[in-house]
């Protein structure tokens, strides 16, 4: 399934992908909305915007991101060929740069001047910084204050890229507030000013944009496995809001065959509060929020409830309207992987490989160790590693080292 | 001063900052003289509001708000006092009970219409229609960079009321009258419906410049603000407040 084209008069309801999607916003963002939509149409169609995009890609993202046969990992657990598409070596360390700078040049395009866009962990907050370092655009970044606190190295960098970060301190002062708070502010700012969005959510357009900024993932993907000469029998990937996995399954989203696998954060438990699972569990429902239609962690009021995972990344209550739809319709299989499991697959891919997945992305990898020994030994499966861990030292070395880290960071503060 | 100012419509949170307060900031807003009664169902993720409703809103919830008790209280409201009610909240909530459901409760409380910033009417999952079918006001909520298009799209609607903004973006900073402002309320004005005006009205200067281009004004985070800094009465103190908004 392909997403709808959109006409162009957007009051025509055609920006729904199944049951969900659409522009639930009030009238005061709808001119801003109705521009973009227009303005990226054009932009994605013309060649010049599409060549300079290429160029940044390869020069500053530092694409095509390699694609791993991880053989150590394949023969310790004895079924399904396994590779890694490397997408954390981007440049900033996640796939989020491929829609920052996507966006950026964008704006830029629209005659913006400034950039809002939000962040929970900061890896989309230090994309947006790093692309608005690049293209010389002001960057504002709301986080909530929570996140701004536990995510100190993050906030620094931002800020050396000349962003300012503002510490939001609504709600529950995490990522689905600073959400609330970008698009407060975007709806008095739009005549000079872009919202990055960050990921596939939101109102119509941003879904889609973010789906396309990111397919060239699944776009490398699909001729590097070519060249490798295997066919796709599984592609994983976790799902927060959405931007990775959906960019990585672009290609095959409107095809029968490979299995798509998407993994959601299964926290600490299924009960409510605990994880971050809006697909498969209990606890979720079809509600609307921040613009869009979906599938959200919320109660039989309609309250966004509060969710929790190990990684700040896929700590959001929604999911972004396509996968929901793709999900219910089968396309796309969920699962979850527990805060447990994704620690075990952090350190088995580490040790397997010598490569560190981000929190975020070791999710997939915990799925990918349950799906390969259901496979057989000539069938292939990808994981996208869409950020690097190098961000999460903080949380996991507290949590697989604690003793010697503490000691660490008073060793730190003494000196 | 010598015109009549606009009429009151006078905003204030369901459950905020606990019922029995809120009973009082009623009966001291109407006691004031507000024509209409705007009572917000308080959502966790409201955007379309400044953060001191956001956070009246968080606390009403952090108390237990459900929903169910926004309609009980409602219906205590038009019991007791005359003046029309309406219900401000987000599609979240009129969604999750449907949209039928929620007007036919709202209906049954005894108010007069409903007010759901996100969801204008072609993302209104129904709910102009089911208005129409209770004869319950559903109010499309505007602002001034509104296209000719979707003006006519209201136009069709043929809604009895629209609330506009006055400036673009939030609630709850300043604001004043321009000519274009003006000429923009005129342009609404053709429409046919009564006009609400909202988005930072907190002065009797302003109810004054409104009349004659606004039904009403909606005040709301002023009176957050009056109930705030209340030491004591806080119905006197919210009655005061809008007794002199309409001096």
């Amino acid at each position: 399934m392909t997403a709808p084209a959109h006409a162009d008069t957007t009051d025509k309801r055609n920006d729904f992908f199944g049951n969900f999607g659409g522009r639930y916003v009030g009238e005061t963002l709808r001119p801003a909305l109705d521009n973009l939509d227009r303005e990226f149409r054009t932009a994605i169609a013309d060649p010049a915007f599409q060549a300079e995009l290429a160029r940044v890609q390869k020069t500053w993202v530092g694409r095509p991101t390699p694609l791993l046969f991880a053989e150590n990992a394949t023969r310790a657990l004895g079924g399904a060929r396994i590779y890694i598409k490397m997408e954390g070596l981007a440049h900033t360390g996640a796939h989020k740069i491929n829609n920052a700078i996507g966006q950026a040049l964008l704006a830029k395009r629209m005659g913006k001047t400034h950039i809002i866009a939000e962040t929970g962990a900061g890896q989309h907050g230090l994309a947006s910084a790093a692309a608005c370092a690049k293209l010389g655009l002001d960057c504002r970044v709301y986080m909530g204050d929570l996140d701004v606190r536990r995510q100190r190295p993050n906030v620094f960098a931002m800020e050396m890229m000349g962003t300012r970060v503002i510490p939001v301190h609504s709600g529950t002062m995490t990522l689905k507030d600073a959400i609330n708070a970008a698009l407060r502010d975007w709806s008095a700012t739009y005549p000079d000013t872009h919202y990055l969005i960050g990921s596939a959510l939101g109102p119509s357009p941003f879904p889609e944009i973010a789906r396309i900024f990111q397919s060239i993932v699944g776009r490398e993907t699909v001729a590097q496995m070519a060249e490798a000469g295997e066919e796709i029998a599984a592609m994983i990937a976790c799902v927060g809001g959405g931007s990775n996995s959906i960019g990585f399954f672009e290609p095959f989203l409107d095809k029968p065959a490979p299995r798509l696998i998407g993994v959601e954060a299964g926290g600490r438990g299924p009960g409510p509060g605990d994880n971050a699972v809006r697909m498969t569990g209990g606890v979720s429902r079809p509600g609307i929020a921040h613009g869009y239609k979906s599938r959200f962690l919320m109660d039989d009021d309609g309250q966004v409830l509060p969710t929790h995972s190990i990684s700040a990344g896929l700590d959001y209550p929604g999911i972004g309207p396509q996968l929901a739809a793709l999900g219910e319709c089968g396309r796309i299989e969920f699962t979850a992987a527990s805060d447990e499991e994704t620690l075990e697959a952090l350190k088995f891919f580490a040790r397997q490989e010598g490569v560190m997945f981000a929190l975020e992305s070791a999710h997939a990898g915990a799925a990918a160790m349950r799906v390969a020994p259901t496979l057989r030994k000539d069938q292939a499966i990808v994981v996208n590693m869409s950020g690097r861990g190098d961000k999460d030292l903080f949380i996991t070395a507290k949590a697989l080292d604690r003793d010697r880290w503490i000691d660490y960071l008073k060793n730190e503060i003494a000196t | 001063m010598t015109t009549t100012p606009t009429k009151l419509m006078a905003h204030m949170i369901a459950g905020f900052p606990n019922v029995d307060t809120a009973r009082k900031i009623a009966r001291g807003l109407v006691r004031g003289g507000a024509h209409y009664l705007e009572v917000q169902f308080p959502f966790s993720d409201p955007s379309s509001d400044g953060p001191l409703i956001e956070k009246a809103s968080q606390a009403a919830l952090d108390n237990g708000f459900r929903v169910a008790d926004g309609f009980a209280f409602m219906k205590e409201l038009s019991r007791d006092y005359d003046v029309p009610l309406f219900i401000m909240t987000y599609g979240s909530l009129v969604f999750a009970r449907g949209a039928g459901a929620f007007c036919d409760q709202a209906k049954d409380a005894g108010v007069t219409g409903l007010i759901i910033p996100d969801l204008p009417p072609d993302y209104s999952e129904g709910l102009f229609d089911e208005g129409k079918k209770r004869g319950l006001a559903i109010v499309p909520v505007i602002s001034p960079g509104i296209s000719d298009a979707r003006l006519d799209i209201l136009r069709a609607l043929q809604p009895e009321y629209i609330y506009t903004a006055l400036r673009l973006g939030i609630t709850g900073s300043a604001t004043h009258l321009d000519d274009a402002t003006i000429a923009y309320l005129e342009k609404v004005k053709a429409l046919g419906a009564k006009i609400i005006a909202g988005f930072g009205v907190r002065s009797a200067e302003m109810m004054h410049l409104l009349a004659g281009h606004a039904d009403a004004a909606a005040v709301g985070s002023y009176f957050l603000e009056v109930y705030d800094k209340a030491e004591g009465d806080v119905e006197s103190a919210l009655s005061e407040a809008a007794k002199n908004l309409l001096a």
